[in-house]
């Protein structure tokens, strides 16, 4: 067995990672994606002896499943652990353990709250004048300041910590960036509706009926939630239907 | 050649989604951007990019979940919308995209459990085998995203050119009623980022910043 890995191995590993979703499945989720995220680097590590790399494989083919920007996290740590003739057994038992907290971290802080924040200062900044290609630019290079970010940092931090990667994410305090996130996502949901409100083709142009309507839906879907989205595009829709079909008929 | 391009530009956007990278260029703005600039109208683009954005705000890819597929959604109510020059063109295709969007995430769960037989077995797998049904999960779902988006801008077309010239509304009017679908959206976004009662101080400072914005910028 192979110790060390390369820079170039890791950055291959790293690259990798970007695709982990690529074959995501209701069997093995994430699973394949992980053993073909760690290829590379397996080769290395059992090189001359073809069982060793085939049993690894197949333990990393297992069911994993993660938030795609923190998997790295346990990437990294399980590249490390490997790379150190860990024992398999602890090896998978880690990935049981730490997929959880990866995937409900990643999940309130990237598409809960990165995500949406930066969505909505992007269409507030359209809404208040930013011609359409600055304000996606400006999207895109935010957004993905934060992701690219966190995923290096993931993969540092795992490869860094290998199994007790744990004391690294706790050191982190993703938690309090997450509440921090969250708050500036109110800010910026307020700039955006109040943009809405009050720009060029918004509900306040509409008329009072629609400024009312729109009003309603808002605290509707702050009081009720989640399952008043799919009435509410329903609504929509079945609203767009009626008036075209009565216009058509008319 | 135009619907193969929109079949093209669904196919690689939707990738972004789940599968390739997840750099968000298949959100809305971003596709509808993309997919105005290709056919000639970026305006347009903007603007359905921008209203199915506000509706999907609370809608993304996580885990197992089923959710709209914004990216062939937006790509198909662009493609709808600039069919014809017409007052309901907008809203037309807009309905047309929440539609395709559900359609969309149907076909996600579908090709999700083929990709399940695609993926070796943990038994008998070797580097090889993994690698090649890994790279043809990616190829089937950007096929997956390319006729998924063909189809509905093939039916979101023939819906708008039938019904977008006799559209009773006038412009502000439908914004204003796309608009109230978008509000609950926000207002669901409120829910998840902490409520009123907490964030009040902060959502009411923006929105001040927001309507001071629109009126001086």
């Amino acid at each position: 067995m192979s110790g060390a890995l390369s820079p170039r191995l890791l950055a291959s590993a790293f690259a990798r990672s970007f695709l982990i979703q690529g074959s995501w499945n209701y069997r093995t989720m994430l699973g394949s994606g992980f053993a073909f995220a760690m290829l590379p680097a397996l080769r290395v590590i059992f090189r001359g002896d073809p069982a060793a790399l085939e049993a690894s494989l197949q333990r990393h083919l297992e069911h994993f499943n993660a938030h795609p920007y923190l998997s790295g996290v346990a990437l990294g740590a399980a590249l490390r652990m490997e790379s150190e003739g860990e024992d398999p057994e602890q090896v998978r038992r880690f990935k049981t353990a730490i997929r959880g907290p990866l995937g409900g971290l990643g999940d309130t802080l990237v598409w809960a709250s990165w995500l949406p924040s930066i969505s909505m200062l992007a269409l507030a900044a359209y809404w208040l004048g930013l011609p359409g290609w600055a304000a996606v630019t400006l999207f895109l290079v935010i957004y993905n300041l934060g992701h690219i970010g966190l995923r290096a940092w993931g993969f540092q931090v795992g490869f860094h910590g290998g199994r007790g990667v744990a004391r690294s994410l706790s050191a982190a305090r993703l938690g309090a960036v997450t509440e921090r996130v969250r708050a500036a996502g109110a800010l910026l949901l307020g700039l955006l509706v109040g943009a809405v409100l009050g720009g060029n083709g918004g509900l306040g142009e509409a008329g009072t009926l629609w400024g009312a309507l729109g009003a309603a839906g808002f605290l509707g879907g702050a009081l009720v939630g989640h399952r008043l989205w799919r009435p509410a595009a329903v609504a929509v829709v079945a609203a767009v239907a009626l008036l075209a079909t009565w216009g058509w008929v008319s | 050649m135009d619907l193969l391009q929109i079949a093209l530009i669904g196919g690689v956007l939707a990738l972004d989604a789940t599968s390739v990278g997840q750099f968000m260029v298949s959100r809305p703005l971003v596709a509808g951007a993309i997919t105005g600039w290709a056919l000639g109208d970026p305006a347009l683009g903007m603007v359905v990019g921008a209203l199915l954005e506000l509706y999907l705000l609370v809608s993304f890819p996580s885990g197992g979940a089923r959710f709209p597929e914004g990216a062939t959604a937006t790509v198909v109510a662009v493609a709808s919308a600039a069919a014809v020059d017409a007052p309901g063109a907008v809203p037309v295709g807009v309905a047309a995209g929440l539609v395709w969007g559900q359609v969309g995430g149907f076909s996600v769960t579908l090709f999700r459990k083929l990709n399940g037989r695609i993926v070796p077995d943990a038994a008998g797998a070797s580097g090889g085998s993994i690698v090649r049904a890994h790279l043809t999960a990616m190829v089937l779902d950007g096929v997956r995203g390319a006729v998924v988006t063909l189809a509905g801008a093939v039916a979101g077309r023939w819906g708008v050119s039938l019904l977008a010239e006799s559209w009773p509304l006038g412009t502000p009017d439908s914004r204003g009623l796309l608009l109230v679908g978008g509000a609950v959206s926000a207002g669901i976004l409120l829910s998840d980022l902490g409520g009123f009662r907490r964030r009040r101080v902060l959502f009411a400072a923006g929105m001040a910043m927001g309507v001071v914005g629109a009126r001086f910028l």
